[in-house]
């Protein structure tokens, strides 16, 4: 019987590879969608989707620049405002739009159609801070004071792109010279820099079995903490430090790439990730806010606060800066911390 | 006689033709790379190569240290559950290294069992060290200390000698070519290691092969990074030849009677046995007993998830890839070990897979080959890149151990060379190839830079998928991880016990 079945999805498969045409959809390692809703595509456009995970954002980014002459996918999910500018620099995108929906004010992203959006910022262990009756940094300077010592764990701006998306939060609210002095003094402070945000949420966090009790992560994720609960709790374990200069905004795209085949199919998976078949599946999957303004809030976000305000550098400033703040960063957090 | 070494020779240097040079050659072009010394001359980049080759050295000498007495010890004893323990010591190999780290925090972390809190000190950086590096040295070793001839043991008793000269004038020079090669790993693992170090010890500790990483991933800086690459490169060459000019000095055929266990006598020597296993069993196994027995408090809930189409998908994954791998491995590691017996270079050229830049890898074959970049052979081709070494080591040291007499005379008998081979040779190494394969299978099953290749969502492995849980918050996520992470290791064993299956007529051999 498993046999049977076996052999009749690789014929089917085999069937399907071979009358359907093909979409190559590159994303970042993080993409994640309903399977129906995938199925769904490929039956009303009666083509084949071959998503293609290139790792992290900035990662997959580059293996499209290096690629150009030949490119590897057809449309690429997941460029997002800290790396718009640099594939528009380097040409790879092809000009895309969307006439499915309308979309969030806040969720600018031009030279692509904005997918989803939501915000870096720090999240707390609530029960640590109970614990030690210590009340809650007020501000970000707080972190930089002898009873916050040791409590702040980062990402690394080279590595994450987390840790470098509240990088550009630091340095948009206080310009370079005053973020790099902030991060030299809670670099003296007990900054504990990991290399990713697995890393950090899973061996830094007190939550976790870490010994800090404030961590880079993302405002969503106190939501996700009651969604992916044990037994179903009513409140979540953790919440969200919105400070000023501490909150960023992460816009997420998606976008044709130029000498990519299959246009019309192209354009069809741009319209269909602005659907609100996706709009609605991609929240508690991605754990990110759908784009397409008028979307119904999946009711579990009510855990998790949204920030009213932000601070991003400008999308010029990101791409022509951003390598030389993540070298300056690491040569004095990482190194002078030794 | 020498065609027949030479000819085996060209499959893994195609191989590695097309899979190492040819990738690297074309991202340095792309990188315009050529020899900037300006680079070199910036402190902080001065200071990350310093600290790479001062961790792997300190790591090299530190496994040596420990490892070696318990190879000793494992090797001239025997008890019970002594073969599953060799087995157990693989298990290292398997765990993505956030698993580990996890692992290791729940023993020694701010929460841990032991109630002492090491995180960010050395000693920790030390343990995690130890955790990957220690079994590879002992397994080496005890393989080593086995090929030592009883007779000679009994001669030097015989004559007096004291247990202390016995060691240093009869078993080092067994085992030293062992342990060279095992330390020659240690150290290429170390040196352009993102591993656990990393993880225990936060950012202070990363070594070149992470800014190497950030230059081409998130910078796009190939020229720089393929400086650095070069670099790297050629340290990593040197550390090869050197034990590879070592080894061929030292390596000589082993008379084939064995020194035989025996079970420990008398309270030293039981003392010993048992001192040996505590250390082992807290530099190695503990963590992964801390993993088991964190995922063991699953609630019912996480458990039913693994009973989910994703996970089967997974397990059927990772089985085919590290079969197809293996296979592929088994006939890199045969031609490769057989053919580098006589050449230095070729013996050198074993590493080579360690010794090159993952992600400079990863983005070479993207360049050169984009139209298969996201094919399932190449995937495999990377998963057999980074396994086959570790045939073709077991190969190369068997060979050398081969008594020159048997194969003559099958000659002598009229059989072709290549009769010879698989009748006369070829079974005598089979043990060291069996070895072999069970690294290269734990190899395989675990994550070695194999998440620097291009992936699909239909082709996630067990590790992909527990990276994949780990990615989310949620206490239901980090117990399905760890229960994956069980899963894996269950699934490692089989594979382990299964490859070294014990034969009938090497019944007292491993």
């Amino acid at each position: 019987m498993l046999k049977k079945s076996v052999l009749l999805l690789a014929l089917a498969s085999l069937s399907l590879s071979a009358l359907a045409a093909e979409l190559r959809v590159m994303t970042h390692s993080s993409f994640s969608l309903p399977k129906d809703r995938i199925a769904e595509f490929e039956k009303q456009n009666g083509v084949k989707l071959s998503i293609i995970k290139g790792g992290d954002a900035g990662e997959m980014l580059n293996k499209l620049i290096l690629t150009r002459a030949n490119p590897i996918a057809d449309v690429v999910y997941g460029i997002d405002n800290t790396l718009i500018a640099k594939a528009s620099a380097a040409g790879i995108l092809a000009p895309t739009s969307s006439k499915v929906g309308r979309t969030e004010k806040d969720a600018v992203l031009p030279g692509a159609v904005a997918v989803d959006y939501g915000y870096v910022t720090l999240n707390y262990d609530k029960a640590w801070f109970a614990k030690a009756k210590l009340p809650l940094p007020a501000t970000l300077d707080d972190l930089a004071k002898p009873a916050y010592k040791d409590l702040l764990v980062v990402e690394n701006p080279a590595t994450s792109s987390t840790g470098l998306a509240f990088m550009l939060a630091t340095i948009a609210d206080r310009g370079e010279e005053g973020a790099f002095k902030w991060w030299e003094k809670v670099r003296d402070n007990g900054l504990k820099v990991s290399k990713g945000w697995s890393e950090a949420y899973y061996t830094d966090f007190s939550r976790n079995g870490g010994s800090r009790p404030i961590v880079v992560s993302y405002a969503s994720s106190p939501a996700a903490e009651v969604f992916y609960s044990k037994e179903k709790i009513s409140e979540s374990p953790t919440a969200n430090l919105l400070l000023k200069g501490g909150v960023f905004l992460q816009v997420e795209g998606v976008a044709l790439l130029k000498g990519g085949k299959e246009p019309q199919a192209a354009q069809a998976f741009v319209d269909f990730l602005r659907s609100d078949g996706v709009q609605t599946g991609l929240q508690t999957k991605m754990w990110m806010y759908p784009a397409v303004a008028g979307t119904a809030i999946d009711p579990v976000f009510a855990h998790a606060q949204k920030p009213a305000k932000f601070s991003n550098p400008s999308l010029a400033a990101m791409n022509s800066k951003t390598a030389a703040w993540v070298s300056r960063w690491n040569r004095l957090v990482v190194k002078q911390a030794n | 006689m020498n065609r027949y070494r030479t000819l085996p020779a060209l499959l893994p240097l195609a191989f590695l033709l097309l899979m190492v040079a040819a990738p690297l050659a074309r991202l340095l072009q792309e990188g315009h790379a050529g020899f900037n010394l300006a680079l070199l001359q910036d402190s902080y980049i001065q200071w990350r190569l310093a600290w790479s080759l001062g961790q792997a050295l300190a790591t090299c000498a530190l496994a040596l240290l420990i490892g070696l007495p318990l190879a000793w010890v494992l090797a001239r004893f025997d008890f019970a559950g002594r073969r599953l323990l060799l087995r157990l010591l693989m298990l290292p190999f398997v765990m993505p290294t956030l698993v580990a780290g996890m692992g290791v925090l729940a023993l020694f972390g701010p929460h841990g069992v032991a109630d002492i809190n090491l995180q960010d000190t050395p000693w920790l950086l030390l343990y995690g060290n130890l955790f990957y590096n220690l079994p590879l040295l002992v397994r080496a070793g005890v393989d080593g200390l086995e090929q030592v001839p009883a007779s000679r043991l009994a001669v030097a008793r015989t004559l007096g000698a004291s247990p202390w000269r016995t060691f240093w004038r009869v078993e080092w020079p067994v085992v030293r070519p062992w342990l060279a090669s095992a330390l020659c790993l240690v150290f290429l693992y170390c040196f352009s290691g993102f591993g656990l170090a990393l993880l225990l010890g936060g950012q202070r500790y990363a070594t070149v092969e992470v800014e190497i990483y950030t230059l081409v991933a998130y910078e796009l800086n190939l020229t720089d990074a393929g400086v650095l690459a070069l670099l790297a490169l050629g340290v990593g060459a040197a550390v090869a030849l050197a034990y590879a000019a070592l080894e061929r000095g030292l390596a000589r055929p082993q008379r084939l009677a064995p020194t035989l266990r025996q079970p420990a006598q008398g309270w030293p020597q039981r003392l010993l046995l048992a001192a040996a296993l505590a250390v082992l069993a807290l530099c190695c196994l503990l963590p992964l007993l801390a993993i088991v027995w964190r995922a063991l408090q699953a609630e019912a809930a996480v458990w039913a998830m693994l009973a989910t189409p994703e996970v089967a998908d997974a397990l059927g994954n990772t089985l085919r890839f590290s079969g197809a791998a293996l296979g592929l491995s088994l006939l890199l590691g045969l031609c490769h070990g057989w053919a580098a017996q006589r050449w230095l270079a070729l013996r050198a050229l074993v590493f080579l897979p360690f010794m090159v830049s993952p992600v400079c890898l990863a983005f070479g074959l993207l360049l050169l080959y984009p139209q298969y970049s996201a094919s399932v052979w190449l995937l495999i081709a990377a998963y057999a890149l980074l396994a086959y070494p570790f045939v073709a080591k077991g190969v190369l040291s068997a060979a050398a151990a081969l008594p020159p007499q048997l194969p003559q005379a099958a000659r002598t008998l009229g059989a072709t060379p290549w009769r010879s081979f698989c009748r006369v040779s070829l079974p005598l190494m089979r043990p060291a190839l069996r070895r072999g394969l069970a690294f290269a299978a734990a190899t395989a099953v675990g994550e070695f830079a194999v998440s620097l290749f291009l992936s699909r969502p239909e082709w996630a492995t067990l590790t992909t998928l527990i990276y994949q849980h780990l990615g989310r918050p949620g206490a239901a996520n980090l117990q399905l991880a760890l229960l994956l992470s069980c899963l894996l290791m269950l699934f490692a064993l089989l594979a382990f016990v299964a490859i070294e299956w014990p034969e009938k007529n090497h019944a007292r051999a491993d």
